[in-house]
This record gives C-alpha cells, sequence and structure tokens, in this order.
C-alpha cells in the first residue's frame, strides 16, 4: 500500500527515533544501548537517560518479551480503526527492558498478563513497518 | 527547610464557578465571566483588586488568560497559563501562593474554563487529539500509531496491570462511581444526580477495557475560579480564609506515568512493593492521613482514585479495592472522597471544581453533604502532587 493510501495515524518521526522506524523497515528491533553503564531504553533519547552518557549503540534486540498489561478499544476513537473493533493496545515488556507498545494477533480473549510474545513486522505501507506481537510457546 | 516558607502563608479567600453542563451553548470566556465575577463576590474584592491570573488548561477547549483579561477589562500584573492539560491544579494553586508571597501580585484568580461543546473535533482520543502526536508520545500512553489514543486507554492499562497484580477486578471498582454519584445526587449543581450501583457499572459499556463508561468522566462544559492572596490579607475580607498548609509539586521522571504511583511497571516504571513514605505534603503542614477529614482526588478514571489512596499512604498497595467498600469513602464515612460527585458526575473541570467543593466544606456551606466537623482537607492525585488545606 502506498503511503497516501493509508488512513491509520502515521507515527511521529523525529531526529531521535528515525534509527528506530529505520530499523522497523529493515526488519530488525533496534533501541539504543549505552556503551558506558549498559541500559537499554525507550522512548528514543538524545542521551543515556541512566548515565547520561552520549555513547550509545543502535542496538538489535531479540524481539521477545511479555505482555505486562493490555487493553481493549470497543470504541473507534479514529474512523479508520472503525472496522478494527474491539482491537487490543498490549504493553509488552521486552526481554532487554524496556516497554513498548503494540497489538497482539489473535485472539483478544486469550491475552494474559505474563504471557510470552515475539515480534512480527507488519509492512503497513511501501514506507512504513510496525512492530506487532504474537504469543511464544514457552519454554 | 526554605527560607521561604510558605505553610499556612496563602490562603484562597474567595471561590466561584459558572452552571455546569454537558452542552451548554457558551464559550468559554463567557463561563470564565461567571467564575471570576462568582470568586470576587464570594470574598469581596473587586474586579481592579485582582492583579494575577494563572489559567489552568487553555484553549482551544478552554479560555486563555490574555483573552479574558482583554475581554473582561482586567488589568493585571502577572499572567500565566499551564498547556491544555488537566493536572495542574496543585501547581497553580502553588505558584499563586508563591507569587502573593513573594509581592509579585496581591490576588491571583486561578481559573479554569472549558467548553468541550464546542470543539468542532474530539480532543480526548482520536484524530484531534494531540497528545499522541508529541515528542515521545502522549502523557497517558497515547501511541495512535497502534490505535492507542485517549486519556482514559492510560488509564485502562494501569487498571489491567493494578487487577493481574493484586487480583481484583472491575467490580470491586464499581465502589468508586456509585459513591462519587451518591454525592452527586446530595449536589444540585451536579449534571449526573441519577443513582447507579454495581450492577449498572458492569452493564455499562465497555469503552477500553477493562474500564467500563461509568468509570469514565464527564466530558462538558463549565468555569471555575480560586482566588488565592496572602493569609494576612485574605482575614481581612468577607468569608474566613481557608489556609494552604502544604504543599507537594508534580513529580516527573521515568519512574512516573501519570496514572501509576512508582513501581506499579506501567510505561518505564520499574517494578517494585510502592511504600508511601513520609511526603512532604505531610510534612510541611504537619498533617497525618489518619488527621484528614476528608480527600479529594482528580478521578478522571476510577482507578486513579485507587492509586492516589495508597499512593498517599491512607493504605498499602493491594488494599484500596478493599478500602472503597462499604460506604468507607461517603460522606459519613471513615473518609469522605469528592464530596462533590467529583469529575466522575458533578462535572470535569480540570480538578477546580474540587477546590471550589473544598473550600465550601472548609467553610460548612456544603448543607446536605457537609462534611461534619471539617477542618483538614486534602487534594492528593495518582500523579503525586498534593495540597493540604484547613480552617
Amino acid at each position: 500500500m502506498k503511503e497516501s493510501e493509508y488512513q491509520k495515524p502515521l507515527p511521529t518521526i523525529s531526529s531521535l527515533n528515525r534509527p528506530y522506524w529505520e530499523g522497523l523497515k529493515r526488519r530488525e528491533l533496534r533501541l539504543q544501548k549505552c556503551d558506558g553503564c549498559g541500559l537499554t531504553w525507550y522512548p528514543p533519547a538524545p542521551l543515556c537517560p541512566g548515565c547520561w552518557s552520549r555513547k550509545f549503540t543502535w542496538t538489535r534486540l531479540s524481539g521477545h518479551g511479555r505482555i505486562s498489561s493490555w487493553v481493549v478499544f470497543h470504541q473507534a476513537y479514529f474512523r479508520s480503526y472503525e472496522g478494527d473493533i474491539p482491537y487490543n493496545v498490549v504493553e509488552v515488556e521486552l526481554d532487554e527492558g524496556p516497554r513498548v507498545l503494540a497489538n497482539l494477533l489473535g485472539a483478544n480473549a486469550d491475552i494474559r498478563c505474563g504471557m510470552p510474545v515475539e515480534i512480527v513486522f507488519d509492512d503497513v505501507t511501501e514506507e512504513l513497518t510496525l512492530a506487532r506481537f504474537k504469543t511464544r510457546p514457552s519454554r | 527547610m526554605a527560607n521561604f516558607d510558605l505553610k499556612d502563608r496563602a490562603a484562597i479567600a474567595g471561590v466561584g464557578n459558572s452552571q455546569y453542563g454537558r452542552r451548554l451553548m457558551r464559550s468559554p470566556i463567557d463561563l470564565a465571566a461567571d467564575a471570576i465575577a462568582g470568586a470576587l463576590d464570594d470574598c469581596g474584592l473587586t474586579r481592579d483588586e485582582l492583579d494575577g491570573m494563572i489559567v489552568s488548561f487553555g484553549s482551544p477547549i478552554g479560555a486563555d488568560g490574555d483573552s479574558v483579561a482583554q475581554l473582561l477589562g482586567l488589568k493585571l500584573r502577572t499572567c500565566n497559563q499551564t498547556w491544555a492539560h488537566g493536572r495542574f491544579t496543585a501547581s497553580c494553586i502553588t505558584w499563586a501562593a508563591m507569587l502573593v508571597n513573594a509581592g509579585l501580585a496581591d490576588a491571583v484568580a486561578c481559573l479554569a474554563s472549558v467548553s468541550f461543546s464546542s470543539v468542532r473535533r474530539p480532543m480526548m482520543g482520536g484524530s484531534g487529539d494531540r497528545e499522541g502526536a508529541r515528542e515521545a508520545g502522549g502523557g497517558h500512553g497515547e501511541d495512535p500509531v497502534y490505535g492507542m489514543t485517549s486519556p482514559g486507554a492510560g488509564a485502562a492499562l494501569v487498571a489491567r496491570r493494578y487487577f493481574d497484580r493484586y487480583g481484583c477486578d472491575s467490580r470491586a471498582l464499581a465502589s468508586v462511581p456509585v459513591a462519587f454519584r451518591r454525592h452527586a445526587a446530595m449536589n444540585p449543581a451536579a449534571i449526573m444526580r441519577e443513582s447507579i450501583d454495581v450492577e449498572a457499572h458492569q452493564r455499562s459499556r465497555y469503552v477500553c477495557e477493562p474500564l467500563h463508561l461509568l468509570d469514565y468522566c464527564l466530558i462538558n462544559d463549565g468555569a471555575a475560579c480560586a482566588i488565592v492572596t496572602t493569609s494576612e490579607r485574605a482575614r481581612d475580607l468577607k468569608k474566613p480564609p481557608v489556609y494552604i498548609g502544604g504543599m507537594q509539586g508534580l513529580p516527573g521522571g521515568r519512574e512516573e506515568f501519570i496514572w501509576a504511583y512508582p513501581g506499579l511497571g506501567v510505561a518505564q516504571q520499574s517494578v517494585f512493593e510502592y511504600e508511601a513514605g513520609q511526603q512532604r505534603v505531610y510534612q510541611m503542614a504537619g498533617v497525618t492521613p489518619a488527621e484528614v477529614d476528608a480527600l479529594f482526588t482528580y478521578d478522571a478514571f476510577s482507578i486513579v482514585a485507587w492509586i492516589a489512596l495508597e499512593r498517599f499512604g491512607f493504605c498499602k498497595p493491594g488494599e484500596a479495592a478493599g478500602f472503597t467498600q462499604d460506604g468507607r469513602i461517603e460522606i459519613g464515612g471513615e473518609l469522605p472522597m469528592n464530596t462533590n460527585g467529583g469529575l466522575l458526575s458533578e462535572a470535569h473541570i480540570m480538578g477546580w471544581n474540587h477546590q471550589v467543593e473544598i473550600v465550601r466544606q472548609l467553610r460548612g456551606e456544603c448543607g446536605a453533604r457537609q462534611v461534619k466537623d471539617a477542618e483538614v482537607i486534602q487534594w492528593a492525585n495518582a500523579y503525586g502532587d498534593s495540597l493540604i488545606y484547613h480552617k
């Protein structure tokens, strides 16, 4: 789909978060990791919010995590989401620490806190790839 | 202690409000005029004696301070304003207390005036909501790329997390909107006065699950104003001063999420067992939670009343679900909360209707819903700020 045809909200891309979105496009979940203290953080920031070092590396993450909380929208605030009601939004605590919001593929009735999940790269337009998640069998 | 001790140095001398309603068909500045004139009349100050204003929540839903001053012919020495977000009530009162004690103003009107019905595009979630477009996302966790929008969705995320962590559910949460509705039934100014019970709460539709419609506050029109001056000045005015004994600012940082106390594990918060501890607002006022006669909180969503109770040590994490049952937070109970009916049932005037009610309670003006012998009343919020008022 061309971006001009995509009706849902687009991300606000800035100098800080551009590498994140470029990473998703390449099917890589990348976040900043501090070269000094080792903290991995989200959302993207100008420096390490832990130790204030400006030396960090955009590091590829496992894409694995667990659901820490979740909601189901029964009201369509966006016209472009009317067809998706009821849709979920899950908060995923990534194995590397940060939490991100996303959608879980599959039935809303099956969602539980603590459920292990893994990333699914969803090319919603020629330009934009979103990070969604699916359940991951626990070992 | 700071060399600029504000304990009991500032007071609310007068309060006023407009009519509250779903669709009043009146502009925010029109409504503001009622609230400001009411507050001036309440304390006996003239328009020319008002020389400061702090507006909480401005355009496009609310009235901006500069426009209000212009249209009402005010002559202000200092006119300040927050951005259009609701959590700045205690901050505005604190700044006003500082201004009058620093000699930068004599009497400061703190004002919120909103007309949600006058904006064309819905602004609490959806395409007109500017929150989600902020750099790094919205203040309530908005992330519209994944359909995450509206302040209530952030509260729903907190509710689910809380339910899962402490093993309770939506049925227990009904105690909050049911109690506040009982208060609203005794308040002729309240918009929602029809009785509700747990079953009605459970039957009301989901908006953002696990929150039902009756977990959500109103979206409405109205204005409220509180005039702050020095305690010394207030004692010479028409009505007894309501003193500001303690204050505590709005915290920020990675351990904070607007609807959760630190440690709950929402957004980038760490996970640990939160302890209320000794907080500045209590130290400053010389008061303990046990001495608080009534508690008011920014009840945009029912769950945040639980969070506020636990954040300020009225009960331990996970205990609010039990604490709010059996009338304990109702008038006549151990700790009456939001006796005006709150944002959930009186009106959503960004917490300023609560300040009006606190002042009237401490003056004994509340009639059927008067809290007997109310001497100390606290304003305390899920997001961590607080004021302690006393007679």
